[in-house]
């Protein structure tokens, strides 16, 4: 929102006070200040000058040249292409070294004519939106008169971010930013000059009904004999330069109120609409609004119809076309009303269409401002006009009034809230200088809230910690450290885990870390030929470009995987994220959080697959300390239905890996192999922990012995293993695998695996006896285990 | 007797004169000293020599090996450095610049920055606690003050899913939950990915990390709050900072604050990152409304508390000169494989 500092200064005396101190203390107590800019400077030598002759210019068929009197003494010959010249006129007029904006003025010629300085357009100036012509100055001003002196046209433009005013619907006019600048340098505001309504009592009511509770308040009051056609070159400038275009008279004042107040109002040509009834539309309604287009309101909304229950505008939002005011006008119906916010913004939304009335009706505008506007309005037109007759009494339908809103509270608590002992009479004093009236009894106080205030900003003493310390200063809070117990701080587990093994997998593997979307990659997932049902769906799809929450983190790493194809021969990535599977009982979604890794690489399928196993074994073993097992099949179908595995700890599955499924791998990468491995994260740290026993070593010489036994082709080493673990005696035992022969002739197709295994003595050295007698306990012990010892 | 050394001596000495190789001094060593040797037979020749002269034939006998075996182990080490220096000359020449092959990992930028900063908070004696990314309605907005038809509820800026539940908004929807489990004092951070249903561009992402911060006790006011987030700012930029509160708006805490920090990569001067106002704005924060706490059954007469936010994506972004949001999603090895593990 631009805000005029001249408009501003109308209200309260800020002299003394440079722009920057305004704004910098503004952007602290107040609101963001997006950008400041200072207007006027670049308008130099331009004075009001009459036209004394008008010529067609004789080689050209639209420039004409002119002769114009500029103060300076002599007459001036000027060529100009403005349609609008005529004898007579007074316009403004830019000398020769003079300067419009950016363009510096010299004398020139114009198709052979020497033209010296320049008529200047409303729009070129920067103070009217009229392109068409010079600017068309009222006869009475005086020729020669600097633009600066005839025309406030320095002045400081604050854009305030209006994000930063969202909760603040008194600070969407130039009045309510006034009242804050006068709170924070504590200056008095100025009241504000208004017609007395008071005075047209007797005069008949209108007809104004209201059929809905979304319209709080409804006033308006009728005028007639209105002669002046348009506004004052003040108003049109303040319009222009807060960013808005005059258009005649009684749009430029609403608008104009609307910029001054926040209130949106609105003027119906009294003579179609005879009066107002305000419903809310039962079935869809066509309206053609004053830019001449056509709007469907859809049902629900709040409607301005006549009398006649024709609809004429959309609350709060537009007029529309039919019973607007034109030329030919001479009775106003003149409204300023409240609606409920929620309605207007929905309404707003549904038909795509934001304007200025709306964006302020959406923040909760104060329903006792309409009163105050109407008041105003009727004051400046008369100003403008003093021909003008109110031809109706006030007229107020005011259905729904807010609550006052009085808070109690005392000194100590707003104090120990900021961290700043205050006083009540401290606190008083800047509450009333916001407009808030506080009675202080000792160290309490009793704050009634303003009614701008009032709508949904301030009503409980958490609020006004915020009121007096934004106008003390944050900056002025001494910052101060607290005081809390000394306590041990608990870590969460499935958090801490996360950490460790990303760090292991980059610092140890080698591995990338990526973090990629929730969504499922439907087209992506179906072009592989990967099974894709989510379980949960976005209601709305339209800027992610997906509509699923994933089941499984793997095919999105496998897209990463794709896209770095071209780029990296090895692509070894991970991520740990969220999948969205399962819904409980009730209808909740039970979110999992998994690791996730993707190998691709040219090295053997083995070898990726066995660099899986190692950092498993890693995770398991060395960060989370549970057994695991890899004997049991995988269900995954994106993996190799062979060369895969379930990941399992007890009776607990927590994984699956593999080499990918043929088909898949196939399709994203002829020249590499893949291998993936996803496990869930939870169920890991759920796995029972074994802690590793510390056994006491021994000082008596070990003994080393190879044994190699043979079993059918298809048993695991696992089994081996797990009957050497299980194998029970009084020596120290450690074993492990040196070879495996499938291939020997005498095998004839089964595998033989040959161990070695150490055993050192606890408590003597041992004897051939005794190294005979293990053996033969150790092969017996093996062999009930599905193995033969090799002959 | 005496002669007799002497002239082993000599026999050793000119023997020694020709030998060049470790084997043949070794071969020497035998001849004189071995159980045989040349030296040891004199030793035998001993128990022959009369008893009065026995102790000084032995002390000459003795001083002789001594001398002998000196002469013999001096050329061993001889032999031995020369044997060492030409296994030095002769060895392969190793470029030791050649590369090792062993791939290099990395972390997600933002993860590096979240650890860091979880560590800074950590020392201060917060719990860290992991959020959800699926919410309840209720955590998401009603728990944290958000009126029922709020513009933030609607479809546009919220992604709903089919079973009612949203993709958590803000981080802020985790505050009901972990107020709830803990009892005052509470100092709590909750890390967690967010969501917006926007359009996406460089600056602006539907999917982004924030970190959001609680502190709940007695009498918790403004002025600890921005003592609170100076130190932890410092840390966090490793450089004493300055902090500035400036009124801001959030359903969730009464007052609300944008906290900007004097910019630590120009210290205030003006750059680009800080577009040259000197300040950047950080984290929204405010003292928890006290609509919050009692629906987490926390009662605001007795307590209060502040709460903040950091944009993780952001603090990244400042930390590694990125200048594209969307590059945090994107799985581009190219880039992400340029960071390292810290």
């Amino acid at each position: 929102m631009l805000i005029s500092l001249n408009w501003i200064k109308e209200f309260v005396d800020l002299s003394g006070i440079e722009v920057d101190e305004l704004t910098k203390r503004f952007g602290l107590s107040t609101a963001e200040i997006e950008s400041v800019t200072h207007l006027g400077s670049n308008l130099k030598n331009i004075v009001v000058a009459k036209i004394l002759s008008v010529e067609n210019h004789p080689k050209s068929d639209h420039l004409h040249v002119l002769t114009v009197d500029d103060g300076s003494g002599a007459p001036v010959q000027v060529v100009c292409s403005a349609p609008n010249v005529r004898v007579g006129l007074k316009t403004f007029f830019a000398r020769v070294g003079g300067q419009v904006k950016d363009m510096k003025i010299k004398p020139v010629k114009m198709v052979g004519i020497d033209s010296n300085g320049m008529c200047c357009g409303g729009h070129e100036l920067g103070i009217e939106a009229d392109t068409s012509g010079i600017v068309e100055l009222d006869d009475s001003a005086k020729i020669g008169t600097d633009i600066h002196d005839f025309l406030p046209v320095d002045d400081v433009l604050i854009e305030i971010d209006n994000k930063s005013l969202t909760n603040r619907p008194d600070l969407w006019g130039h009045y309510g930013i006034a009242r804050e600048f006068a709170a924070i340098f504590n200056r008095p505001l100025k009241p504000l000059a208004v017609d007395d309504l008071s005075a047209y009592e007797n005069l008949p009511k209108l007809n104004i009904k209201v059929e809905t509770k979304n319209c709080f308040r409804y006033s308006g009051i009728a005028v007639e004999n209105i002669s002046k056609k348009f506004a004052t070159p003040l108003i049109k400038l303040r319009l222009n330069y807060c960013g808005m275009r005059d258009i005649n008279l009684l749009a430029d004042l609403t608008n104009y109120l609307m910029l001054e107040l926040g209130q949106p109002m609105h003027a119906f040509d009294h003579a179609k609409v005879r009066g107002i009834t305000v419903i809310e539309n039962a079935k869809p309604l066509a309206m053609e609004t004053l830019e001449h287009t056509t709007h469907t309101i859809e049902p629900n909304s709040v409607v301005i119809c006549d009398d006649k229950r024709e609809p004429v505008a959309i609350a709060g939002i537009k007029g529309g076309l039919k019973d607007s005011i034109s030329e030919s006008t001479n009775s106003l119906l003149l409204e300023s009303a409240c609606f409920d916010s929620m309605s207007i913004r929905k309404t707003s939304r549904k038909i795509g269409l934001i304007t200025d009335a709306s964006l302020r009706y959406e923040k909760s505008l104060d329903p006792e401002m309409t009163q105050t506007a109407l008041a105003r309005l009727l004051y400046l037109l008369k100003q403008i006009d003093g021909d003008v007759k109110v031809t109706s009494s006030f007229t107020d339908v005011y259905n729904f009034k807010y609550p006052t809103h009085t808070i109690k509270t005392d000194a100590d608590f707003i104090s120990r809230r900021g961290g700043v002992e205050l006083s009540a009479k401290q606190i008083a004093d800047i509450l009333t200088r916001l407009g808030f009236s506080v009675k202080v009894s000792g160290q309490k106080l009793e704050v009634i809230v303003p009614s701008y205030r009032g709508t949904k900003d301030v009503s409980i003493k958490e609020d006004l910690v915020e009121e007096v310390f934004r106008m003390y200063g944050y900056d002025n809070i001494k910052s101060s450290t607290m005081s809390m117990p000394l306590t041990p701080v608990d870590k969460i587990p499935t958090h801490e885990i996360e950490y460790e093994i990303k760090y292991a997998l980059a610092s140890k593997f080698g591995l990338n870390e990526v973090h990629s979307y929730v969504w499922n990659y439907a087209d992506f997932n179906k072009s592989l030929g990967i099974e894709d049902k989510p379980v949960v769906h976005l209601m709305d799809a339209s800027k992610s470009g997906q509509s699923g929450l994933r089941v499984t983190l793997t095919p999105t790493l496998l897209k990463f995987a794709d896209e770095n194809k071209n780029k990296f021969a090895n692509i070894q990535i991970f991520e740990i994220g969220r999948t969205f599977d399962e819904l409980d009982q009730n209808n909740l979604v039970v979110e999992k959080k998994k690791l996730s890794i993707v190998l691709a690489s040219p090295e053997s399928e083995k070898a990726l697959y066995f660099k899986l196993k190692q950092i498993v074994e890693h995770i398991a073993h060395s960060l989370v300390g549970c057994e695991i097992n890899f004997e049991n099949a995988s269900t995954s179908k994106i993996l190799h239905p062979i060369n895969s595995c379930a990941i399992t700890s007890g009776n607990l599955t927590i994984g699956e890996m593999g080499i990918l499924h043929p088909t898949i791998a196939k399709k994203i990468d002829k020249r590499k192999h893949f291998a993936a491995l996803e496990l869930d994260i939870n169920k890991l740290l759920s796995a029972p922990k074994q802690t590793q026993k510390i056994v006491p070593t021994s000082k008596f010489q070990a003994v080393s012995l190879d044994f190699n036994f043979v079993a059918e082709s298809n048993t695991k080493y696992a089994t081996l293993e797990r009957a050497i673990k299980n194998f029970r005696c009084n020596y120290l035992l450690e074993y492990n695998l040196k070879d495996v022969y499938t291939n020997d002739a005498d095998l004839k197709g089964k595998i033989s695996y040959t161990i070695n295994i150490t055993i050192t003595p606890k408590d003597k050295t041992l004897t051939s006896t005794d190294i005979e007698k293990f053996s033969a306990y150790f092969i017996k012990t093996i062999e009930r285990a599905g193995f033969t010892l090799r002959q | 007797m005496q002669n007799k050394i002497n002239e082993i001596k000599n026999y050793v000495i000119q023997k020694l004169s020709g030998i060049n190789a470790q084997a043949d001094c070794q071969a020497l060593r035998v001849e004189i000293l071995g159980k045989s040797g040349k030296l040891t037979e004199l030793f035998k020749q001993l128990k022959d020599v009369p008893a009065e002269e026995k102790g000084k034939v032995g002390q000459i006998l003795n001083a002789g090996k001594s001398e002998i075996d000196a002469i013999i182990s001096n050329k061993e080490k001889e032999l031995a450095n020369a044997a060492i220096q030409n296994e030095i000359n002769s060895a392969e020449k190793i470029d030791i610049t050649l590369p090792t092959g062993a791939e290099c990992g990395s972390l997600h930028p933002r993860t590096i920055i979240q650890r860091e900063i979880e560590e800074v908070f950590t020392s201060m004696g917060f719990v860290v606690e992991d959020g959800n990314e699926v919410e309840t309605e209720y955590n998401n907005f009603t728990a944290v003050n958000v009126p029922e038809n709020h513009p933030a509820r609607d479809m546009q800026d919220t992604f709903w899913l089919d079973n009612g539940e949203v993709l958590k908004t803000h981080t802020s929807a985790s505050q009901n939950r972990i107020l709830k489990k803990y009892t005052p004092p509470i100092r709590a951070i909750f890390p967690g990915r967010c969501f917006r249903n926007e359009d996406v561009d460089a600056s602006h992402e539907n999917t982004f990390f924030q970190l959001e911060g609680v502190i709940v006790d007695k009498d918790v006011s403004v002025g600890n709050l921005i003592y609170f987030m100076k130190e932890m700012l410092s840390k966090i930029f490793k450089k004493q900072v300055e902090v500035r509160l400036r009124p801001g708006f959030f359903p969730f805490t009464e007052p609300s604050f944008e906290m900007d920090v004097r910019c630590p990569f120009c210290d205030g001067k003006g750059c680009p990152t800080c577009k040259n106002g000197g300040w950047i704005e950080l984290c929204p924060c405010g003292m928890i409304h006290p609509q919050v706490l009692r629906n987490s059954g926390i009662d605001p007469e007795k307590f209060s508390g502040c709460a903040f936010g950091l944009g993780l994506d952001r603090m990244t972004m400042l930390s590694t000169n990125l200048n594209d949001i969307r590059e945090l999603n994107s799985g581009n090895l190219k880039l992400l494989k340029q960071f390292g593990v810290k």
